[in-house]
């Protein structure tokens, strides 16, 4: 049975204005006057709750849609500033505004309207069981990845210190818990939005940024009994950790596509009343070579920006040489790999170019986050250095992977369409072919939002 | 349109006052706004949904501004300004506001002109969902005859020039429900690979294609029409492709079509397998010695690429099996090929034909060389041997005869008055069109086709059907939309022939390979070619599992009733 319009909105209000309450307490809610604030935060919470009750139906789903609409407020807020120095001044000044929006405002108002809504008939069965194995054990392997740097950071006595201990044993040990604990609400959370193995990254990609505000940024200084400090200079020190965050989400996005698509493959598509009529291996041999076509033409768009920033001799040295030439012949040879990469999971996943310009930009920027700010610099034999200065000098490459990743989306699309097009003379395949696809309603405009909006504004605000 | 394209033009302008900041003036950010706007708001779908749709439009909106700020504000701008883009840390962080402005733009954009057209549609009316495409009407209707490399491929070329064209509908008339891979035939006989591997579904293969399983009994060329004898109904076509293929050719009388075992289908190729079998069983009873020795001799008549390759094949699968026969000997065993001439494999050079004879002969196989087989009865099979001035005759004791030692075009091309050559295959122009049958072609095993370089025959090989395939479908396409038609000409690529164990020929744009990197080069070919990667890869499954294990004596056809069959 699906809850009334009435009841949603009525609880999109209460718990918007509570919400809102809690911001005015903590002085977040300025330049508003207490009382505008929490009837502002009502009638927020009230439009949020109309605009997404058929789209926040999960916990997962509306935690996404609400993250979403509070980074929309906090950019709101930010304008109105006269100048452009005063509006980065003035972002930077509200950057705990930004960490209140979606903690206190935005994640409660999500999750509370995902949990009382009812999903509609036809949804996704859900598994608990493949939910809690797959994300944990994928959480674990992310926190595998992630434990590296909080090595080199020394940052396991910290977590030690929350049972009273500075020992880096027992700090790790703990770590490993939080992380197989994260995995396995990943699963709980998203298990029903998640499709292929690219989706299931951006997804932990969004899950892992949304946990820096959360972890070191306010809940291990309550655990350590201090106040959260939510400052800009805070979220500056703790930048390392925010892409130990990102990263840990990509793995866990991906490892966990991996194990639930092992699951599902293992249990219930091979069971031959629900084989496709074609197995996943030649589709996937053909998105592979549709991916790579799509990168090249990518990179050939992204070239111009390396040259412009003096790249290729950069790139050049990752095949141990220095020359332009070779520095294009590796570019263009990594567009192609990673083209092929995005066939490879991101297939069926973009019905219009839109949804494509989405998934190929958060492809891109993950590809910033591991390849340019965390393997190339271990390729070259330096160690991963993840600090604000690192990240402010390999802003200028953003974009183009930005752009590559969009280019490569849009052509990877134009040839998936090319080939689907005939397939729709024939009623059974073209049912076959809308199977496969991702359908409408999922929270995937959200993820594009959240984490494209802040995997950018975070290095610009905080290197 | 004016429902959309009002409300997109007057949001968009709105909207695009947050780009006033970005763009440092107000109504240029307006001016751009309601361009875009506009556009947004005609590329709203119908129906335009609920009020989650204007959720999905407003963040997708908003994503899709980061791009926009990327292109406009980070480098057309400043290009246009004579400066360099503004893609460093320091230009980026100056660039953020216009950034803020667009992600805001955007989603301002998604969420007002969708809302309002919502407005709009509820006042006035809600737009009219554009009509369902109704597909067109067919127009041309072409139909393939024969589902071996010709018609398969006639037909997946077919699908690819065509892709979406709704006019034109592709009908497949096979015996067979499945594409046969032959060069591997002589594998499945010899236990070797599993008979369906090498066996791709048509049905599966060719998704845009109708495929009707059927025989053809008769073609009603002024009526243009197909008949089949197990269905009612009769199949018409405005372009026919004869590629029919052909059939074993056993001689009429003396005992031979009664006797002999074909070797063309896949069901030959099992029964051979199984005859082999079933064979060694009843020797291993047999107290008999020689009639033991009959049961363990195996005659191929053919030396040409069909006969070697199964006598290679039948050669190392025997004498494989032997361990499991304590009571066989291998003196007994006797793998034997007739063939009308001197030398083997014909298609060949004199010296790899010389080669493959003595490496078959020194794995076991014996030769009857300038010898045919002239009958056959219950366990003998009579060859007559060409002598220096007379033919003489002699009797095997043989309980198997294959039959490799000649093919004919389909019957059903001897029913057609069409022009034919000796063999009754039908003659066509080089383009592949039958003169003076409009829309009617005809490829491959069962036609004559003359090369457009050379005016020579092209020989009736599975490499030559294939490029034949690739030509008529461009041709059919070709004479469909009224253009020239292509002349068919290839040069070959060359021949392979494996005759044993790590042992092949290879002939390749006249370099001659072989042994072993024939051997691997014959593998790695054939496997490419094999349609359809599962069947690759199930093929090189059974490949390295051979590696491991013994070749598989379960018998899966029991030739006992059979044989009471026969004698009541």
């Amino acid at each position: 049975m699906k809850r009334s319009t009435a009841f949603l909105l009525a609880m999109g209000a209460i718990v918007g204005s509570l919400g809102a309450a809690v911001l005015v307490w903590l002085g977040l809610a300025s330049p508003l006057g207490s009382a505008t604030a929490v009837v502002a935060g009502g009638v927020l919470g009230a439009l949020f709750a109309w605009l997404t009750k058929a789209r926040a139906n999960t916990p997962g789903a509306g935690l996404l849609w609400a993250l979403a609409f509070a980074l929309v407020l906090w950019l709101a807020s930010s304008l109105g500033a006269k100048t452009t120095t005063e509006m980065l001044a003035a972002a930077r000044l509200h950057f705990p505004q930004l960490v209140g929006y979606l903690l206190v405002f935005g994640a409660p108002l999500g999750l509370v309207l995902g949990l009382v809504s009812r999903r509609e008939k036809g949804a996704a069965p859900f598994s608990l069981s493949r939910a809690l194995v797959a994300g944990g054990l994928a959480g674990i392997v992310g926190g595998w990845a992630f434990g590296q740097w909080m090595e080199k950071a020394h940052f396991f006595p910290l977590i030690a210190g929350l049972v009273g201990s500075s020992s880096p044993g027992l700090g790790k040990t703990l770590h490993f818990v939080f992380a197989l604990i994260i995995g396995a609400t990943f699963g709980l959370l998203f298990q029903r939005d998640v499709r292929g193995y690219g989706s299931s990254a951006g997804w932990g990609l969004a899950y892992g940024i949304f946990w820096w505000f959360l972890g070191p940024l306010t809940l291990l200084p309550l655990l350590q009994h201090h106040l959260p400090d939510w400052s800009l200079a805070h979220g500056r020190e703790l930048f390392g950790s925010l892409m130990g965050h990102i990263i840990y989400g990509l793995l866990v996005g991906v490892i966990y596509a991996a194990l639930d698509r092992l699951w599902v493959g293992f249990f219930i598509e091979s069971d031959p009343i629900n084989r496709h009529p074609h197995g996943p291996g030649s589709r996937t041999l053909r998105s592979l070579g549709w991916g790579a076509l799509a990168g090249l033409i990518g990179g050939l768009v992204f070239w111009p920006q390396i040259v412009a920033v003096d790249g290729l001799h950069w790139i050049a040295r990752l095949a141990g040489g220095e020359s332009s030439t070779l520095g294009v012949v590796v570019h263009l040879f990594i567009s192609v790999v990673l083209g092929a990469g995005y066939g490879f999971l991101f297939e069926r996943e973009s019905p219009d170019a839109g949804a494509a310009v989405g998934w190929g930009m958060l492809y891109g920027i993950s590809w910033w986050f591991v390849g340019t700010l965390t393997l190339f610099p271990t390729w070259l034999g330096a160690s991963f250095t993840w600090t604000n200065e690192a990240a402010a000098g390999a802003l200028s490459s953003l974009l183009g992977h930005l752009l590559y990743g969009a280019i490569t989306a849009t052509v990877y699309l134009l040839l998936e369409r090319r080939h689907q097009d005939w397939l729709r003379l024939d009623p059974r395949f073209a049912a076959h072919e809308a199977r496969l696809e991702r359908p409408v309603g999922t929270p995937a405009p959200a993820l594009w939002f959240f984490a494209l909006g802040l995997g950018v504004i975070l290095p610009i605000l905080l290197s | 349109m004016l429902r959309r394209a009002v409300p997109g033009f007057f949001c968009g302008s709105l909207a695009g006052l947050l780009l006033g900041d970005g763009l440092s003036s107000l109504s240029l950010g307006a001016a751009i706004g309601a361009v875009l706007g506009t556009l947004y708001g005609l590329a709203l779908p119908r129906p335009l949904g609920g009020p989650g749709a204007v959720a999905d439009r407003a963040l997708t909106a908003a994503t899709l501004g980061l791009p926009l700020w990327g292109a406009v504000n980070v480098i057309l701008l400043p290009l246009l300004s004579g400066r360099a883009p503004q893609w460093s840390a320091e230009g980026m962080r100056a660039l953020f506001p216009a950034l803020a402005g667009w992600l805001l733009f955007g989603f301002s954009l998604g969420l007002l002109v969708t809302g309002v057209v919502r407005v709009v549609e509820y006042f006035l009316g809600v737009a009219a969902a554009l009509p369902n495409e109704k597909l067109p009407a067919v127009k041309t209707r072409v139909v393939i005859l024969g589902g071996g490399f010709a018609g398969v491929t006639t037909a997946l070329e077919l699908e690819k020039q065509l892709r979406d064209d709704p006019t034109v509908s592709l009908t497949l008339v096979s015996e067979t429900n499945a594409l046969l891979f032959t060069p591997m035939l002589a594998e499945v006989a010899a236990s070797s690979l599993e008979p369906t591997h090498i066996s791709t579904p048509l049905r599966s293969s060719l998704p845009r294609t109708r495929v009707v399983r059927a025989k053809v009994s008769a073609v009603d060329l002024d009526a243009r029409q197909v008949h089949t004898p197990d269905r009612a109904e009769t199949i018409p076509y405005d372009h026919l492709v004869l590629a029919l293929g052909a059939v074993s050719k056993l001689p009429p009388g003396a005992g031979i079509a009664e006797h002999a075992l074909e070797f063309k289908t896949l069901a030959d190729a099992i029964r051979i397998r199984n005859r082999v079998i079933d064979a060694f069983d009843r020797a291993d009873a047999e107290e008999d010695g020689q009639r033991r020795r009959a049961l363990l001799t195996f005659v191929v008549a053919g030396g040409g690429f069909s006969g070697a390759e199964l006598a290679g094949g039948l050669n190392d699968f025997t004498r494989g099996m032997l361990a499991d026969y304590p009571n066989l000997s291998a003196d007994e065993l006797r793998i034997m090929l007739v063939h009308s001439r001197a030398g083997i494999l014909p298609e060949l050079s004199e010296s790899l034909g010389k080669y493959a004879l003595e490496r078959m002969q020194a794995r076991g196989v014996t030769f009857v060389l300038n010898a045919r087989v002239a009958a056959a009865r219950d366990g003998v099979v009579v060859i007559t041997k060409k002598g220096k001035e007379q033919e003489k005759e002699e009797e095997i004791a043989a309980e198997t005869l294959v039959w490799t030692a000649g093919v004919a075009p389909s019957p059903v091309m001897q029913e057609l008055a069409l022009p034919r050559d000796k063999r009754g295959a039908v003659t066509v122009e080089n383009t592949l069109a039958v003169a003076g049958q409009p829309g009617l072609w005809a490829l491959g095993d069962c036609a004559v086709v003359p090369d457009a370089k050379t005016g020579k025959p092209c020989p009736p090989t599975a490499q030559f059907a294939l490029r034949q395939a690739r030509t008529v479908a461009r041709n059919i396409c070709a004479s469909i939309a009224g253009e020239p038609l292509r002349p068919f000409h290839f040069d070959s690529l060359g021949t392979l022939c494996v005759v044993g164990h790590h042992t092949a020929c290879a002939e390749i744009k006249g370099l001659k390979f072989s042994g072993f990197f024939a051997w691997l080069l014959w593998r790695g070919i054939y496997l490419s070619k094999l349609p359809g990667l599962e069947r690759k890869v199930r093929v090189l499954v059974d490949w390295v599992i051979e590696l491991f294990f013994p070749r598989d004596i379960v018998q899966t056809i029991d030739f006992e009733p059979q044989r009471e069959e026969a004698k009541s």
